[in-house]
């Protein structure tokens, strides 16, 4: 192919990469390494409200000639990677402690406040590994489970099945973890139907039943999409293999063990990369079903410094931290496909 | 710097209540905006808070000629009007509907438009009542439509029944919640309060905390000062009161908290007043005209009622697209007399004109038992969301209450010092 169509054919897509997933991407490690403040003094204020008029003495920000707010910006390198990883160990911010003479003083603080640093992103880091791996076993064999099923029944109802069978993963995912979170509250119909047989379960008030929820969300909602896939690649599979096969003797399991499946396998592992990518970045059960109680995930980590702390600096060093996780993640299958393509397959 | 009632989560079902809330709301007699000159594509944004929904059909009514006016209703409403407000070029919302939490923060980093002026010019037009004014320095910078506040509730009939008054103290709380855990058999849990990880558990500590005589911060400085003996008083009465609560208390949100009391499965808790009248809403509740509502308690005989009074309002940014008149104007049709009175039942509203219900007497009574307004500090927002992290700790017994607020602090002062708020 000529130098000038190659270009003409990949370079929109290039162009469309550069702005969509390059320039964010660049923008947001720019962030990450540096941080910007707000330049503010003491002020002594008159407020007045529906609740009547009190001075306060506050802080406000200084404001230029324009009255924009006067920003400090600089570049701090790894701090807030450090900050975020839990491996500030710098007590280089003091607290007044009111009773210090009693605890011990500000490093007494600072070492609560490092431990738990470090063993909030390692919670969060380690459920979402749990979270991702308990997840995809069950999303890869229910979904081939379903696809099979449905390949089998009669075409009136496959229309049917296939429809219904996509519906969790249709639902956006904040109602649909909304949809569960109802189903399991107090006085919610899982809970309800449960004690008339003698079980008495509250799902959001320890570790595993919280976690428990979360995953079975994960699989739940994610289930339609490989199922669809892997339907998808049984209507492909050569007909001409498995009518050899046949004819050779093979049983119904070595057909599905020596044809089926191995024809089934680049899109399971298609599936599988995405989502590993997907499970990584789970947010929305933990949002919504424990509000962060109990569990937490990395991406929820990066939520709360966004939303809570208010900070887009350390916000965005949390956000390359996820990126980073999810190419370690990745790095055994991207390698497989790698040398897959390299082959010609 | 919170979205009220309870910020991002309670706002997430925003969507699935507003059906309801607007089955709720009387006929609206949508705003006139007649003689509104001008033009301009005017957005706004707010959370989903019945009123904010109420209010948003007048706006939108203001579409007319030359004028379009565009609502956003969505759970991330604190986040977009701060990132608009902030941002160097034209604000994307031309206003927002913004708690006074979340009206500090933006006051203080000097990114609200004072609106002195345009309240002279039209004080008569909309009639603007003095008390609707929120200002600084003599500057009007907020107009305020409603007030707030977490008040309690509690079942009189069940209360009745057992020769029970209503608590005016927790310690009362506490005893009536062990009566009725024995002798009451549809009551298993007899307390339901907010206690969800984040902003509800920390607006509860500061409500309390506040109430013990604790003081959030070193005077005249961001040093946090809350991690005292008030704290650990605070956090060891919360503690106390899990043993009546749902074991799925630390993961109980405003909605479930409502939906416990609706099902007739609590008997009694502090929750916003903005719920109140869901409680006599028949498609919803089993407890219609159960529920009374009376002042917060105080943590401490003779102590003041433990809660904060919280108002909502209008703002509009200094980097305003359009023309500022204009928008008042729509701002000032939407919050007129006759939206107050359209909607009278669906909040607790400011202007005159409203007729009070008995859902805002928690509120009226809590003022009058000495409740404070919730702090104005701009870092407060910063604090309440590092407490709101640990405190379930504690709950959990993974945590002591002097650790956790310690850890609270040092984080919440890092936090401070990286926003420039701590030298």
């Amino acid at each position: 192919m000529k130098t000038k169509s190659f270009v003409q054919f990949v370079g929109p897509s290039v162009v469309l990469m550069v702005l969509l997933l390059a320039v964010p991407l660049i923008t947001t490690f720019y962030l990450s390494v540096r941080n910007c403040s707000m330049e503010m003094e003491l002020v002594k204020i008159e407020e007045s409200s529906p609740f009547g008029v009190k001075e306060v003495l506050t802080q406000r920000a200084k404001l230029d000639a324009s009255g924009r707010a006067i920003q400090n910006c600089s570049f701090v390198g790894l701090d807030y990677y450090k900050k975020v990883l839990g491996l500030d160990v710098s007590v280089d911010t003091v607290v007044d402690q009111p009773d210090a003479a009693k605890s011990g003083g500000s490093n007494v603080v600072g070492a609560a406040k490092d431990q738990k640093a470090g063993n909030e992103f390692i919670g969060a880091l380690k459920f979402t590994m749990i979270y991702t791996f308990v997840t995809l076993p069950f999303v890869l064999g229910i979904g081939f489970l379903l696809a099979l099923g449905v390949n089998n029944v009669t075409q009136k109802l496959k229309g049917f099945i296939i429809s219904a069978s996509l519906l969790p993963f249709i639902i956006t995912p904040v109602v649909a973890a909304l949809s569960i979170k109802w189903l399991f509250r107090d006085n919610g119909l899982v809970p309800y139907l449960l004690s008339h047989v003698g079980i008495e379960v509250f799902w959001m008030a320890q570790a595993w039943s919280a976690r428990v929820l979360i995953i079975v969300y994960g699989i739940w909602h994610v289930v339609p999409f490989a199922f669809i896939v892997l339907y998808a690649g049984l209507q492909s599979v050569p007909q001409d293999s498995l009518e050899a096969a046949t004819i050779d003797g093979a049983s119904g399991w070595q057909k599905l063990r020596y044809v089926t499946l191995p024809h089934l396998a680049p899109l399971l592992l298609f599936i599988t990369l995405i989502h590993l990518m997907d499970a990584y970045r789970v947010f929305e059960p933990v949002l919504v079903l424990t509000q962060g109680a109990f569990t937490t995930s990395v991406q929820y980590l990066t939520y709360h410094i966004l939303l809570q702390e208010n900070n887009p600096y350390k916000a965005s060093a949390a956000a390359v931290l996820t990126l980073i996780g999810i190419v370690f993640l990745l790095i055994p299958l991207l390698v497989k496909t790698w040398r897959e393509q390299k082959r010609g397959f | 710097m919170i979205f009220k009632p309870n910020g991002i989560r309670r706002n997430l079902l925003a969507a699935a209540c507003a059906t309801s809330v607007l089955a709720l709301t009387p006929s609206l007699s949508l705003a006139s905006c007649a003689d509104i000159k001008g033009k301009g594509d005017i957005n706004i944004v707010g959370s989903g808070m019945p009123s904010v929904v109420h209010i948003s059909k007048e706006l939108e009514a203001c579409s007319k000629g030359t004028v379009k006016v565009s609502v956003k209703i969505t759970p991330e409403a604190r986040v977009e009007a701060e990132r608009a407000f902030a941002s160097d070029g034209k604000s994307a919302f031309d206003a927002a509907v913004v708690s006074g939490g979340v009206y500090s923060g933006l006051s203080s980093r000097g990114q609200i438009q004072p609106m002195t002026d345009l309240v002279a010019k039209y004080k008569t037009k909309f009639k603007i009542e003095d008390n609707m004014l929120v200002k600084s320095n003599g500057e009007v910078m907020a107009i305020a439509y409603q007030q707030n506040a977490q008040n309690l509730y509690y079942r009189k009939d069940l209360f009745d029944k057992h020769g029970l008054k209503a608590p005016t103290t927790y310690a009362e709380m506490l005893a009536a919640a062990a009566v009725l855990k024995a002798k009451e058999p549809s009551i298993d849990f007899p307390i339901a309060q907010t206690f969800s990880k984040g902003f509800d558990i920390s607006t509860e500590f500061v409500n309390m905390f506040v109430g013990f005589g604790g003081k959030m911060f070193k005077a005249g400085s961001a040093q946090p000062a809350f991690n005292d003996e008030a704290g650990i008083k605070t956090i060891e009465l919360m503690k106390s009161m899990l043993p009546f609560m749902t074991p799925n208390a630390l993961a109980s949100n405003t909605d479930d908290v409502m939906n416990q009391f609706q099902q007739g499965k609590a008997a009694m808790g502090v929750l916003w007043a903005s719920r109140a009248a869901r409680m006599d809403d028949p498609a919803a509740s089993k407890i219609v005209g159960k529920m009374e509502f009376v002042a917060a308690p105080a943590v401490m005989a003779g102590g003041k009622s433990a809660t904060h009074l919280w108002w909502d309002g209008v703002v509009m940014p200094k980097n305003l697209a359009n023309d500022r008149d204009v928008v008042f104007q729509v701002l000032m049709e939407a919050l007129d007399e006759e939206t107050t009175k359209s909607g009278n039942d669906s909040t607790i509203w400011i202007r005159s004109v409203y007729k009070p219900t008995r859902f805002g007497t928690g509120v009226t009574l809590s003022a009058k038992a000495g409740a404070p307004t919730w702090p104005t500090e701009p870092y407060m927002g910063l604090a309440t969301g590092e407490l709101g992290k640990v405190i379930p700790e504690v709950l959990g017994g993974t945590m002591t209450a002097k650790q956790a607020l310690d850890a609270a602090a040092v984080a919440y002062a890092k936090a401070a010092t990286e926003k420039g708020f701590i030298k």
